[in-house]
């Protein structure tokens, strides 16, 4: 089941667990009508799902999780045992002991795909698998999927917007868009370019669908080296190029800044880091490396401990609330239901409450005001919803994140901070994204990308710099990027 | 200061002190424990307090008509039970916002049993003292332990009852579950809101059990000022606790003992302004709440309401 964000896909396999009821239709199961009013009968018909987040408990141990939700007495010593059972029948190698709170992604999904097979179902749903997996769990993933299926004949439904994995890992593919099936194909006559037209609805630069292609090294090379071969001519180059922007003035000095979390732990250590006007710089780095906490700080969401910041040759507070947007410093955030906009509230107004001024008088809202400018936004950073009144909430997050970015821009900052504004975005989302930050660049705006995706901070950045334990430890101009160099800097190797 | 120090001293050494911080206690640790309960699922149940003064209610009106500690008993407890099927059910089933819900209980149940004990007017059996041999022998803490009335002999076998329940059965780790992470629970095919709903009745009769106590244990009558404020106390102990079931029995202590100051101190002949000392156990409750709110883990999921579907 291939899709964009907010195609469908997870609704619809939430209506096959029972965790939504549909309006409409039917569902059949083995040849019979069946209404699937919640998750027991949903288990009872033998569907099962392995879920993207949300349904291990994670105060629990491993053992007390699989049990979960079974009707049977309680009796530790039976359930470990079938628990050290399946992980050695499927080579999962999961401890029933340990608990859910210190497992990885990785594991907390494999202790999912034993509470899952525990109930030995016929069809099995997994949502978006692959989303927090290393490559090499991903590959361990499919193979145990490939046992599943070939040896003992169950169902399985891969739920994914990866193009590599549906290729590589299916033997039929449905492709929805906007709530619909739109197509439906055998996967060997299926072609990666296809199949992410048939997704977005339209043709893609695949240069920046890049970022979108998984995990699975192989298949990326093969899915990726077509499309680049013909790709727009120097599309991806910011036009100021890389020396003309050096030769700007700087809009973001970043300077020696330590920033110490909660525990005590150095969050930032030292670290300094320029932004010309006009110039992309990508901040790459492995996630937990102190990413976070730089984006808070350019939020003045956390106060540093020394150091100074300073934006357009002014020296700003950082830790003042608000000090750094007034400064002209515009965020999008990394996680934009928690801090990037209110689901709540209406487009409309997620629309201008960064610059309320503009739209009040007194400290009143004048509602036609504020209509007329969520419009022109709208309609300049195509966002695409039912009404200006729509609530946030019932966006697509591709469309979430054009508000945010519409938000940020038209407040004509001096400097945008994009940290991992395309995570969880679709192949069309992205492109949107990437092409809207280049522009921005090309308006003068200097840009601090952080991003995990190594691939989005190559073919997006005029400059990178790699992030490790808090502070810079290289920088490289995009012309003179040595891969071999980079991969050790993120590894955290002097080089 | 010397005087303050001879006053403690005093304290420490007196065994009706003991005594009366654990006929103080035992009511805290008896509603406490149902709140541990209900806590745990993820319900913060504030009308705690009006499952108590229900349940010492209803239990005056049980040894009334029954002429028996016993029917008191049963009376108490289903009082407590009548208040947690509201409570559970609004806003558990219904949907509405939990503390609204609880502070009208609260209002509520002041008024209405005020009226019906003025109506009614209930005389009440009290319970006798047992003393346990031997037990009840121990110097300074053996006859506040074990020379009491039987019903708050209730309380050595309800502790480890509830920590069974909790942490050995099925059920417990599903109640656990659902205080934890609500969705997870959910699509394991179990029902939140139920597990949510019994966990309160649990709070409910175990407040009811400390209803009846205080009328048919302790007092011997109904006052309607006899709760006053323990059931937030109870659940001030269940905060201080950590949401542990060791930790909220001994802060539940803790708190008793200095309900149990306010009559002491006088009676040992200290002098302090009677006023200032009945707002004692209730500042100690906040202080306490303020300084170690954030200590214990509290259950994630915690006055969170649940409603399944689109997240």
């Amino acid at each position: 089941m291939l899709g964009e964000n907010g195609a469908g896909k997870s609704t619809l396999m939430k209506i096959l667990i029972g965790l939504i009821q549909p309006d409409e239709g039917s569902i059949n199961v083995h040849g019979n009508a069946v209404r699937i009013a919640d998750p027991i009968t949903a288990s009872d018909l033998g569907i099962a799902m392995v879920h993207q987040h949300y349904s291990l408990v994670e105060q629990l141990t491993v053992w007390e999780n699989v049990v979960l939700g079974e009707p049977s007495r309680l009796n530790r010593a039976d359930a470990c045992a079938r628990v050290v059972a399946l992980s050695e029948r499927y080579g999962l190698g999961v401890d029933p002991l340990a608990g859910v709170s210190r497992l990885t992604a990785g594991q907390r999904q494999r202790v999912e795909i034993i509470k899952c097979l525990r109930r030995e179902p016929r069809i099995i749903v997994f949502d978006e698998p692959t989303s927090v997996l290393t490559p090499a769990e991903s590959e361990q993933l499919f193979s145990v999927l490939r046992r599943v299926v070939i040896d003992e004949g169950r169902a399985v439904a891969l739920v994914s917007h990866k193009l590599d994995e549906i290729l590589h890992a299916t033997d039929e593919i449905t492709i929805m868009r906007r709530g619909r099936v739109v197509d439906r194909l055998t996967t060997g006559t299926a072609t990666a370019a296809g199949l992410a037209q048939s997704m977005v609805g339209r043709p893609v630069s695949l240069r920046s669908e890049a970022a979108a292609f998984g995990s699975i090294e192989t298949i990326t090379q093969s899915v990726d080296a077509a499309p680049v071969s013909d790709r727009p001519d120097g599309a991806d180059a910011s036009p100021a190029g890389p020396h003309a922007a050096a030769e700007m003035p700087v809009v973001l000095d970043v300077r020696n800044i330590t920033v110490i979390g909660v525990d005590g732990h150095r969050l930032l250590d030292d670290l300094s880091i320029t932004v010309h006007a006009g110039e992309i710089v990508g901040l790459a780095g492995v996630e937990g490396n102190g990413q976070r906490a730089l984006g808070d700080l350019l939020a003045s969401l956390v106060a540093p401990v020394s150091g100074s910041v300073v934006v357009g040759g002014k020296a700003i507070n950082a830790g003042r609330p608000g000090a750094l947007s007034a400064a002209g410093v515009g965020i999008i955030p990394e996680d934009r239901h928690d801090s990037g906009c209110v689901l709540d509230l209406s487009v409309a107004e997620n629309l201008v409450l960064a610059d309320l001024d503009k739209v009040s008088r007194r400290g009143v809202l004048n509602r036609r005001a504020l209509e007329a400018r969520a419009i022109e936004l709208m309609d300049a950073f195509d966002i695409q919803a039912r009404s200006p009144h729509a609530p946030m909430r019932s966006l697509s997050g591709g469309n979430q994140q054009r508000v945010v970015l519409a938000r940020e821009l038209s407040a004509h900052p001096r400097v945008l901070v994009a940290a991992q504004p395309t995570r969880g975005l679709d192949v069309g989302a992205i492109e949107y994204m990437s092409e809207r930050l280049r522009r921005a660049a090309r308006d003068g705006v200097g840009i601090l990308l952080i991003s995990t995706e190594l691939e989005e901070v190559l073919t997006l950045s005029d400059r990178v710099c790699v992030i490790h334990a808090g502070r810079i430890v290289g920088e490289m101009r995009r012309d003179d990027i040595d891969l071999e160099r980079l991969g050790m800097l993120l590894g955290g190797m002097a080089a | 200061m010397i005087a303050f120090a001879g006053a403690i001293g005093d304290v420490l050494t007196s065994s009706t002190m003991y005594g009366s911080t654990v006929r103080f206690a035992a009511l805290l640790v008896f509603a406490a424990t149902g709140e541990w309960v209900a806590e745990k699922a993820g319900t913060m149940n504030i009308s705690v307090e009006a499952m108590i003064l229900t349940g010492s209610f209803t239990a005056a009106i049980g040894s009334y008509l029954g002429h028996s500690v016993w029917i008191g008993l049963v009376f108490g407890m289903l009082g407590g039970l009548l208040v947690s099927l509201i409570q559970a059910n609004m806003s558990h089933r219904l949907g509405s916002n939990q503390f609204v819900v609880g502070l009208t209980l609260n209002v509520l149940a002041v008024g209405l049993t005020a009226y019906l004990n003025a109506k009614i007017n209930p005389t009440v059996t009290k319970a006798g003292a047992i003393k346990i041999p031997l037990l009840s022998r121990i110097p300074l803490v053996g006859g506040a332990l074990f020379g009491q009335t039987w019903l708050l002999y209730l309380l050595f076998p309800l502790i480890p009852f509830a920590w069974w329940l909790v942490y050995r059965t099925r059920w417990g780790l599903e109640v656990r579950s659902v205080g934890e992470s609500p969705q997870a629970v959910d699509v394991s095919g179990i029902d939140v809101n139920k597990r949510r709903r019994q966990s309160v009745y649990f709070c409910g009769l175990c407040s009811g059990v400390a209803g009846a106590y205080l009328t048919i244990g302790q007092v011997g009558s109904f006052g309607t000022d006899g709760v006053s404020g323990r059931g937030i106390i109870a659940l001030a102990a269940v905060i201080l606790g950590g949401w542990t079931l060791k930790g909220t029995v001994g802060a539940a202590v803790v708190f008793g003992f200095f309900d149990a100051l306010r009559f002491a101190l006088p009676a040992l002949g200290h002098t302090v302004n009677p006023q200032l000392l009945a707002t004692l156990p209730y500042a100690m409750a906040l202080t306490t709440m303020l300084l170690f709110a954030h200590r214990g883990r509290q259950p994630s999921a915690l006055t969170r309401p649940f409603v399944r579907g689109l997240t």
